[in-house]
């Protein structure tokens, strides 16, 4: 069995899980208008850390999170050689040094923590972190390493909020996926940890179970989601097919959720197709922004909180349905036992990537 | 005001980094997001919003106005007379 | 036991496949040294000009590949072709021009924005092959080849049979592009060992550290 635990949130909502669940819990949402952060000095809806100031805000936030996930576990096992460490980021310390935003970090790291092993990261835009999850999940199958500590992180900068802009991809107020007035994403920063581990006695509380997935390209456009959803539906049924666990089988599913037109459309149809559209789903975008390269990782911790806390957490930001095909979205937090739930991520390149954790 | 079209013509291949297409290529009719005619596509169309506030201070807000305004170089031509007459 | 089945380099001068030199670079060309080899080797995919220099370096080295493996697509499943590309830079050289339209050119260009991840010439090989299979792309110091052969071993866990790496390294002032397919069928080139990755690249690029 891969034991997953030991999760850690640094974002808006607070500085731990704790907080982090606490704020959740109460609905709050870390999006706020940040004057003048547009490319045409406009107001934008962004998700940021106030706290983390000046420069190498980055390695501050990873650090933040890293201490956190030292605590949660038996130390011992960061200077292992058994270990290593997985840091998933779309643009790292772009803003301290464009040339070679991820040369400094892991030096970082290695120094900081004693690492045995170089940290490997993992950049495949918005599916990095779940990818990076899996790819620890495949480590540890493989009997390449016995711990794995998965990191993702990114922060806001002029240059994805500029960019996204150009792409007419950001939302004029907080973004509200799956809603049927969703008209973009709000960007995020924030950091994401948790350990993946073939020994349960590593994590000084209980761990869950993690059923690692696959990924799969859509095949169809670089930065257009597929019409189809082809590559989720090829992702998420082989991750189904892989751990023998049938749709309904799964309890709640933690989506991408970005609240562009059509992202959100294509996820419905993909979940329609895997017979899943009745399962209770949520985005956590609306908490959290786009955290892009630290999405998957907090979202995935948020998820493994409402396990083991087993609350089924609104959809921020969900009214109506805005989906060809009517989804579960949950629209207001409900107590619920969760065994086994679903995690999904769709992104630039075409790549889409899933994974599954269940109760032990 | 055949010049303004010779000018879109520049514009967009230079915007798009057309590298193999020539302004004698374009007709002016030409259908620019069709295969038959420059095969443009989504981020093209993005990038010719860019091209009309660069070349001409014409800002679009949203982009499926520009749907219509981009079919053909005699639409584009047509659409930025009509806002520089407004 | 996988083998490498076929393999492409690109340096600053020379384009080889399996080892010999099939393109040298043309330093009075006007056309950049990829669109030399582009047009040399009579590819014929005008999305090509679109392309930043990593998406470009990765299809031209891909293209090239496929060329060496007449059977390869029909060998498999369009699942079960699976890539794994890193480099060391990400994508800083497109990064720069994104950062450089907004700074000094009038407006934040989208088609520069979208290439600005590394991942983004994974999407253009699979998009022009509808290979729907695994995708990974990693930012590592140098060429590693226990990166491949311990990502190998995962992929071939989840499934995946012809396994396509690549290290992609593209700036104003390096080109270091090595592409190899892994199968596991017949008998390849060469088998994927670490010390064979070692001597592939070091055979390719032999100032390199």
């Amino acid at each position: 069995m891969i034991y997953i635990g030991s999760e850690v949130m640094v974002s808006p909502l607070g500085m731990t899980a704790e907080e982090n669940w606490n704020s959740l819990l109460a609905n709050r949402s870390g999006i706020a208008p940040a004057d003048r952060a547009g490319f045409a000095g406009e107001q934008v809806w962004l998700s940021k850390i106030p706290s983390i100031t000046g420069s190498r805000r980055f390695e501050k936030l990873v650090m933040q999170a890293m201490t956190q996930i030292e605590k949660g576990i038996d130390r011992s096992i960061l200077s292992s050689s058994r270990t290593i460490v997985l840091l998933s980021s779309t643009k790292g310390e772009l803003e301290d040094d464009i040339n070679d935003p991820f040369g400094s970090i892991a030096g970082v790291l290695v120094r900081q923590f004693k690492l045995a092993n170089q940290p490997l990261i993992i950049s495949n835009a918005c599916i990095s972190g779940v990818l990076a999850i899996n790819t620890a999940g495949g480590f540890i199958d493989a009997g390449i390493y016995d711990h794995a500590i998965v990191i993702g992180c990114d922060v806001v900068s002029d240059f994805v909020v500029y960019g996204f802009q150009s792409l007419f991809a950001i939302s004029n107020k907080p973004c509200a996926p799956f809603d049927a007035g969703r008209n973009g994403i709000s960007m995020g920063e924030g950091c994401g940890a948790m350990v993946v581990s073939s020994d349960r006695a590593v994590f000084k509380n209980n761990p869950l179970e993690l059923l690692t997935g696959t990924s799969a390209n859509d095949a169809n456009h670089i930065s257009g989601p597929s019409r189809t959803g082809e590559g989720l539906f090829r992702s998420v049924s082989r991750t189904l097919t892989r751990h023998g666990v049938m749709p309904g089988d799964i309890d709640f599913i933690c989506a991408h959720g970005t609240g562009t037109v059509f992202n959100d459309e294509m996820e419905a149809i993909a979940f329609d197709r895997l017979a899943l559209s009745r399962v209770p789903l949520n985005s956590m975008k609306g908490y959290f922004g786009h955290t892009l390269g630290a999405a998957g990782l907090i979202e995935t911790a948020t998820s493994m909180q409402m396990m083991r806390h087993g609350v089924l957490l609104k959809s921020q930001g969900f009214m109506n349905t805005g989906t060809s095909i009517p989804l579960n979205v949950i629209t207001a937090n409900e107590d619920k036992k969760l065994n086994t739930i679903l995690k999904t991520a769709s992104g630039f390149g075409g790549g889409n990537a899933s994974l599954m954790i269940r109760k032990i | 005001m055949g010049s303004l079209k010779e000018d879109l013509k520049r514009q967009i291949i230079e915007q798009l980094n057309l590298e193999e297409v020539s302004v004698e290529d374009i007709a002016d009719d030409a259908l620019l997001f069709n295969d038959e005619g420059l095969g443009l596509d989504s981020i093209d169309a993005l990038e010719l919003i860019v091209l009309l506030e660069k070349y001409h201070g014409i800002q679009l807000t949203n982009p499926e106005e520009g749907k219509e305004a981009f079919r053909s170089i005699d639409t584009m031509a047509e659409y930025i007379r009509k806002r520089k007459a407004d | 036991m996988s083998f490498i089945t076929a393999y492409c380099s690109l340096t600053e001068d020379v384009c080889s496949v399996n080892g010999t030199a099939i393109i040298g670079r043309d330093h009075a060309s006007a056309d950049s040294w990829f669109k030399q080899i582009y047009k040399q080797q009579e590819l014929a995919y005008p999305k090509f000009y679109k392309m930043d220099m990593l998406s470009q370096a990765g299809f031209l080295a891909s293209e090239l590949i496929k060329r060496a493996i007449p059977t390869l697509t029909a060998a498999y499943n369009d699942d079960e072709i699976a890539l794994v590309f890193a480099n060391r830079s990400s994508s800083a050289e497109t990064d720069q021009r994104f950062i450089n339209s907004y700074e000094h050119n009038g407006a934040p260009s989208p088609s520069l924005f979208v290439y600005t991840l590394p991942n983004i010439v994974l999407g253009e090989i699979a998009i022009l092959n509808k290979w729907y299979g695994e995708n990974m792309f990693a930012v590592l110091p140098k060429f590693a080849p226990d990166f491949y052969l311990d990502y190998l071993q995962i992929l071939h866990a989840a499934g995946s049979k012809a396994i396509l790496c690549g290290w992609l390294e593209v700036t104003q002032t390096q080109t270091e592009v090595l592409l190899f397919m892994v199968e596991e069928k017949g008998t390849g080139i060469m088998e994927c060992s670490k010390q064979n990755l070692a001597e592939l690249w070091h055979a390719s690029f032999p100032a390199a550290k």
